[in-house]
């Protein structure tokens, strides 16, 4: 059975692995950096020292931001995983991925340049779009009085077909350079920050809800059975749904208006993780938030160098790698898991 | 009052009535059965219990109150439900399963000793013990169902709802789970309500039987009052014998063709 010190010492484990792979992944970049004029500080003589303004200013915020968003989407994809029932389900499930497009392509095609505590407007408007579609699926799905998952899953593919197709016409009609803009961010790209507290804030908010939905851990294994069921158990169906559809849908929006929609993060995961350690939610989120963290920072990497100095964006390569990966685990899943019907 | 009270409930489903003006009283330590034929209401009388469904009309008492303004967390400790079918979608084990029963007792994120205790107690006392570290969804049909009576044991409520719960198991273990139930009603002053199909196990092991029909007829009563062979003929439509056999009753149902055997055409 699981206990506090096992939890405890796998999510340390996993911890210190995603330590090695940021550090691994700092001196990794178009540009090459020696480590020991690194250490030698900002400055050499009175010379402003570059190796260290770019490992610093450069690398430093921008595998801080991969490991948040990273571990965003994993832990996301996990719990909506739980709640829907639905081993294919993944954080854009229920709209926020149209959502967050429909925004930034809206303040693309309206030449909004303005800033906004240090974040652009395509960032705030995604954002936005995110949450507000959220909030339209879950009142679409909530409108026979309770929230239940088909209603939710259907609801989500409308509002996603129907944002998709608005998406297509104003790309349609949109200047190619607006129109590149905008698929650059729908295939998942990184944004540079001129500032470190839009960073430390998202990153405490991320931080945030996966504590609080590690706290639910055990009411989602129990959802994962199903609603008759876990109200049998004692668990408040209606008010753990809500609480664990808002963190997440709140934490995606956090990671998409950072990133753009980085794919297959959320998706292959918790799959991976859940192979490994087994499907006990309690440290399911945990761990799934650390390796998902890990995985986008190489993904990120592997994004910078592969065809220096141009730089792809980082949704194409966890696309290409993600997909055979999910394939395989797909094949060694369904030797070891039932999935009855679902 | 008794512990569980039904007052004139109806109950259906778009506009079809399932259950027409049922009450009945179901006393502290008692062993219900609840029969019928399919469709007839037996696991829409157990949600309307456990407060899943609301009675279109009547009321539906537990212990005192309406069973619909209990929380669900209220709810869990004073009844447990094991269910017709599940189908698992996460490879979750045996014992993790068992132990979730343990989730409405503790605010804690973990287990403690007495939650461990009462799963081991009750994953020996359903034979489940030996393939406790198995995921749920290797298991054949029988194994499962009684994992979840061990999860419905390990909640320790002294109120059991069981919707069909030896549907899918053989004979050693059909007489098994009937033999601890009866025990943990007489040794632990458990309220049993099970929904079976066997009539012969409802009248050998239950104190009651209600009886339910086609467009909400019930009987309700001691189980050789409502298990005979004219009631049955009116709900089932088919022809039973009840008799007793060394002090233990049973219930033969009668089909239409004889014992004799056709000749061989060598």
């Amino acid at each position: 059975m699981l206990t506090s010190t096992k939890l405890l010492v796998r999510v340390v484990l996993a911890g210190l692995l995603l330590i090695v792979v940021m550090a691994g992944c700092l001196l990794v970049g178009s540009q090459e950096i020696s480590l020991h004029k690194v250490l030698q500080g900002p400055s050499i003589e009175g010379i402003p020292n570059s190796d260290y303004q770019i490992l610093v200013a450069v690398r430093l915020p921008r595998i801080i931001l991969a490991a948040i968003v990273g571990a965003a989407l994993a832990c996301s994809g996990v719990v909506f995983q739980a709640i829907l029932r639905n081993p294919l389900a993944d954080p854009y499930i229920l709209g926020v991925s149209s959502g967050a497009g429909l925004g930034s392509i809206i303040a693309v095609m309206l030449g909004w340049t303005w800033t906004f505590w240090g974040l652009s407007a395509l960032m705030v408007a995604s954002f936005l779009g995110a949450m507000g579609t959220v909030w339209l699926v879950w009142s679409i799905g909530k409108v026979t009085g309770k929230v239940h998952v088909t209603g939710l899953l259907l609801a989500g593919v409308v509002v996603n077909a129907l944002f998709s197709a608005v998406i297509m016409f104003l790309s349609s009609i949109a200047e190619a350079n607006k129109f590149q803009t905008t698929m650059l961010w729908l295939m998942g790209s990184f944004v540079e920050l001129d500032k470190m507290s839009p960073l430390i804030a998202s990153g405490a908010i991320v931080l945030l809800g996966i504590l609080f939905l590690m706290t639910l851990g055990n009411q989602l294994n129990i959802l994962s059975f199903g609603r008759q069921d876990a109200r049998s158990l004692g668990v408040p169906i209606e008010r753990t749904c809500f609480l664990v559809f808002a963190c997440a849908a709140l934490i995606t929006s956090v990671a998409v208006s950072f990133s753009g929609l980085v794919g297959f993060v959320g998706l292959v995961v918790p799959h991976a993780v859940r192979l490994v350690a087994g499907p006990d939610h309690r440290q399911l989120i945990p761990l799934s938030a650390i390796i998902g963290a890990a995985f986008l920072v190489i993904a990120d990497a592997v994004a910078r160098v592969i065809v220096a100095p141009a730089m792809l964006p980082v949704g194409v390569i966890t696309a290409m790698t993600g997909g055979p990966f999910f394939l395989i685990l797909l094949i060694r899943y369904t030797k070891t898991v039932h999935w009855g019907n679902a | 009052m008794s512990f569980i009270e039904m007052n004139n409930v109806t109950f259906g489903y778009e506009g079809l009535p399932v259950l027409k003006s049922l009450s009945l009283s179901v006393e502290k330590n008692s062993f219900w059965a609840v029969v019928g034929p399919n469709g007839s209401g037996k696991s829409t009388f157990l949600n309307l219990l456990c407060g899943q469904l609301k009675p279109d009309e009547g009321k539906v008492h537990v212990d005192g109150r309406a069973a619909s303004s209990y929380s669900s967390q209220q709810l869990a400790r004073i009844l447990s439900m094991v269910r017709q079918e599940f189908v698992p979608v996460f490879g979750f084990s045996v014992r993790q399963t068992v132990m979730m029963a343990r989730f409405y007792r503790t605010s804690s994120l973990f287990e403690n000793a007495e939650d461990i205790e009462a799963v081991d107690a009750a994953l020996a006392a359903t034979d489940t013990m030996n393939f406790a570290d198995r995921p749920l969804g290797h298991l054949s049909g029988g194994e499962r169902q009684r994992v979840f009576i061990a999860r419905s044991l390990a909640q320790e409520t002294p109120v059991l709802l069981l919707d069909e719960p030896t549907s899918h198991l053989d004979l050693k273990h059909q007489i098994r789970i009937f033999d601890l139930l009866k025990q943990m009603q007489h040794e632990q002053g458990k309220t049993i309500l099970l929904v079976t199909h066997d009539l012969n196990m409802a009248v050998q092991y239950c104190d009651r039987v209600l009886l339910l029909g086609a467009e909400g007829a019930f009987f309700q009563g001691l189980p050789e009052q409502v298990l005979e062979s004219g009631q049955i003929q009116s709900i089932f439509g088919v022809q039973g014998h009840q008799g007793q056999l060394q002090e233990r009753k049973f219930f033969i149902p009668l089909g239409r063709f004889s014992m004799d055997r056709p000749e061989k055409s060598t």
